[in-house]
């Protein structure tokens, strides 16, 4: 079965460089959402395995996403996603049950070594990514 | 197919050109209200953005700038520094260096040296004072009248959507086409399926004319900057106020008015409203109000300039109508205030006793005219002296359909967009009269001159038209009341056929010379029909008049 990712990002470019870059990795992307607020609504409704997630949303912060995700779906790995400057929240999101994390501006072979592993950590060895 | 990388650019363009409309507008906003923290978190959000995207893109310099902006908002947000004093000229130069080094990038082209400015931030995020190489007020003159800009990706490109809608409207032809055939042939099965087939088409057109919407407040939301710069250079106190963003209208009917738009926000703002002394003087508030006002009225969109300024004084107006040999100073004398501020939209009309940098270059309110009608649409202004000014734009919500009046002169089929039609009337010949030669109907208290379309297409090259002869008109006459620039005219007909939503399609060469046919159509029955173009003909009827 292919792992099911939802991707959390204000930014249309990087939704789609992202989703090009699980896409053609073999994910199934289930979902983009632009803002918190449809970040939960979708994590809920599609039930990902993964989701990478901004740190900085326009209605609220990847911090405030990530504690309500982690409320309703304690087992889904989180990917934040960042740019230089923001080790300050990464860090509190780390601490507050992130999986992982990428840095802006990031390299397809990062992103999909990262999304890898946090999966390989879910269930060790039943992914084919 | 279109390579990834070019998708990647197009995506990279379109959202970063969205972000730096964002960016002007609420920087602007800021500078009114520094304690604004939405307009600084959404600042800082879109700094953060435009700086990973375009590290992505690998447009380096661009993301350094965005960058150090970004610290500089993050610093402000923090409260360890506050958007005053100097820093405020810098941060909007660098949202303005942004937006040239986007379009730079847009164009292919170099993106210009960004170095005093990237020094001025890194001086500012360590707490030093800012050099400025020039006058910061010299360049704020020259944003005050630069150009903007639509972006012109929806996500998907504008011409394609374009191309769908001309393949539509051949196929809404055809279709009624289709459905003529079938009741003539009256094949049940046949007709049915043309029945089916003019829902889904209907279905299709009206889908593809959504597609094509966006919200005016795409270039509403350009005007806080515009305003706040040409106010700026012209020193006046201006509020703005901005309704009806949401109210949706074809993009490129909002391209087409983007020019206009912003000449009767700087006329608004240069001749319409007074110094902060002169109102005050006048009894009104210190600081002006101009509105952009957006709202839907029937089937079109309403678009309204408003301005609580001096107003338009109509006897200065009348005055130079007849010093610029617009029209006899006797005929001036009875015309009504409404046709004397037509005058306005005349051809190198201009009223402003001073060139100003702001509104004296470039268009007139003859161009403001010249692109409402190329849309069909009407532009009107009302006026009270000492009060204010209002413009305004109906346009057609879409380009593609347009309704349409159908009526007959010498059996041929002919029509009419109802945008211009006021109304429809049948008189008897004793309710008109002769006056000067010109035919005259008393239509709601109005005088109205009536001529015979008929003599008016076939009146020859140069002549006059004749003398109007009540004589020559038996029974009751069908008369369509046009109305253009706040002139009216009645044009009699041979008969009315009906109302009809028309595809109009442009007149090929060397027809497209005529501008008295704005197009044609294709009826149902097969037969074409010639779109009267309603400014022209009045147009050749004042020239032609008796």
């Amino acid at each position: 079965m292919k792992n099911r990712i939802l991707i959390v990002d204000d930014s249309f470019y990087m939704r789609t460089m992202l989703k090009n870059m699980l896409t053609d990795a073999g994910y199934e992307v289930v979902g983009e959402a632009a803002n918190g607020q449809q970040a939960l609504e979708m994590a809920s409704a599609t039930k990902p395995d993964l989701i990478t997630l901004d740190v900085i949303l326009p209605d609220n912060t990847g911090l405030d996403v990530l504690k309500g995700i982690r409320q309703e779906q304690p087992d889904v790995k989180v990917v934040m996603c960042s740019a230089v400057g923001q080790e300050v929240i990464v860090n509190e999101a780390l601490e507050s049950g992130a999986t992982a994390y990428i840095v802006k501006p990031f390299s397809e072979e990062k992103v999909l070594e990262i999304v890898g592993s946090a999966l390989q950590n879910a269930d060790s060895g039943s992914t084919e990514a | 197919m279109k390579s990834r990388e070019q998708e990647y650019r197009e995506i990279f363009m379109a959202e970063a050109l969205e972000y730096y409309d964002a960016m002007s507008r609420h920087i602007s906003e800021l500078e009114k209200d520094p304690a604004d923290e939405k307009a600084l978190n959404e600042l800082f959000r879109l700094m953060h953005n435009l700086k990973a995207n375009a590290r992505a893109m690998g447009h380096s310099d661009i993301g350094e700038v965005a960058h150090r902006m970004e610290t500089i908002f993050g610093l402000i947000r923090s409260k360890e520094r506050a958007f005053e004093g100097s820093l405020v000229p810098v941060l909007f130069t660098g949202v303005d260096t942004l937006g040239s080094m986007i379009r730079a990038v847009g164009e292919g082209e170099k993106t210009a040296n960004a170095d005093p400015l990237l020094a001025n931030l890194e001086r500012l995020v360590n707490g030093e004072e800012p050099v400025f190489e020039e006058d910061p007020d010299l360049a704020s003159d020259e944003d005050a009248t630069r150009k903007l800009e639509l972006s012109d990706l929806v996500y998907i490109q504008i011409k394609k959507l374009d191309h769908l809608l001309n393949l539509v409207g051949e196929l809404i032809i055809d279709r009624d086409r289709i459905l003529t055939l079938s009741q003539e042939i009256g094949n049940p099965a046949l007709q049915s399926t043309a029945a089916h087939l003019f829902r889904i088409a209907d279905d299709l057109q009206y889908s593809v004319m959504d597609a094509r919407l966006v919200n005016v407040g795409s270039l509403f939301n350009k005007f806080p900057r515009v305003v706040r710069d040409v106010a700026t250079a012209e020193q006046k106190d201006v509020e703005l106020a901005i309704l009806g963003q949401d109210i949706q209208i074809d993009r490129n009917i909002l391209q087409i008015i983007t020019d206009a738009l912003l000449h009767l926000v700087r006329n608004a703002i240069g001749h319409g409203l007074e110094t902060p002394e002169v109102r005050v003087k006048a009894g009104k508030t210190a600081e002006g109000h101009l509105t952009l006002s957006a709202q839907t009225e029937r089937d079109d969109v309403l678009i309204q300039v408003i301005d609580d300024g001096r107003g338009i004084d109509v006897e200065s107006v009348r005055k130079k109508a007849v010093e610029r040999g617009l029209t006899t100073a006797e005929a001036a004398r009875n015309l009504d205030a409404d046709a004397v501020r037509a005058f306005l939209f005349e051809p190198g009309f201009s009223m402003a006793k001073e060139v100003t940098d702001i509104s004296g270059r470039g268009v007139g309110l003859d161009v403001v005219k010249l692109a409402i009608d190329s849309l069909g649409g009407q532009l009107r202004v009302d006026s009270v002296l000492g009060q204010g000014t209002t413009f305004s734009l109906v346009l057609p919500t879409s380009i593609a359909v347009k309704g349409a009046l159908l009526f007959e002169i010498a059996d041929r089929s002919y029509a009419i967009p109802l945008m211009h039609t006021d109304s429809v009337v049948s008189l008897w010949p004793d309710e008109m009269h002769v006056i000067g030669g010109v035919l005259l109907a008393r239509v709601l208290h109005e005088n109205i001159p009536v001529v015979n379309l008929h003599d008016l297409l076939n009146s020859s090259e140069d002549g006059v038209l004749p003398t109007a002869n009540k004589g020559s008109l038996v029974g009751r006459q069908d008369i369509i009341i046009v109305n253009y620039n706040n002139r009216k005219l009645g044009l009699i007909v041979d008969r009315f056929l009906r109302q009809q939503d028309i595809v109009i399609k442009p007149m090929s060469k060397p027809l497209d010379m005529i501008d008295l046919f704005g197009g044609v159509t294709l009826l149902g029955s097969g037969q074409v029909c010639l779109v009267l173009d309603v400014p022209a003909l009045t147009r050749l009827f004042l020239a032609k008049r008796p």
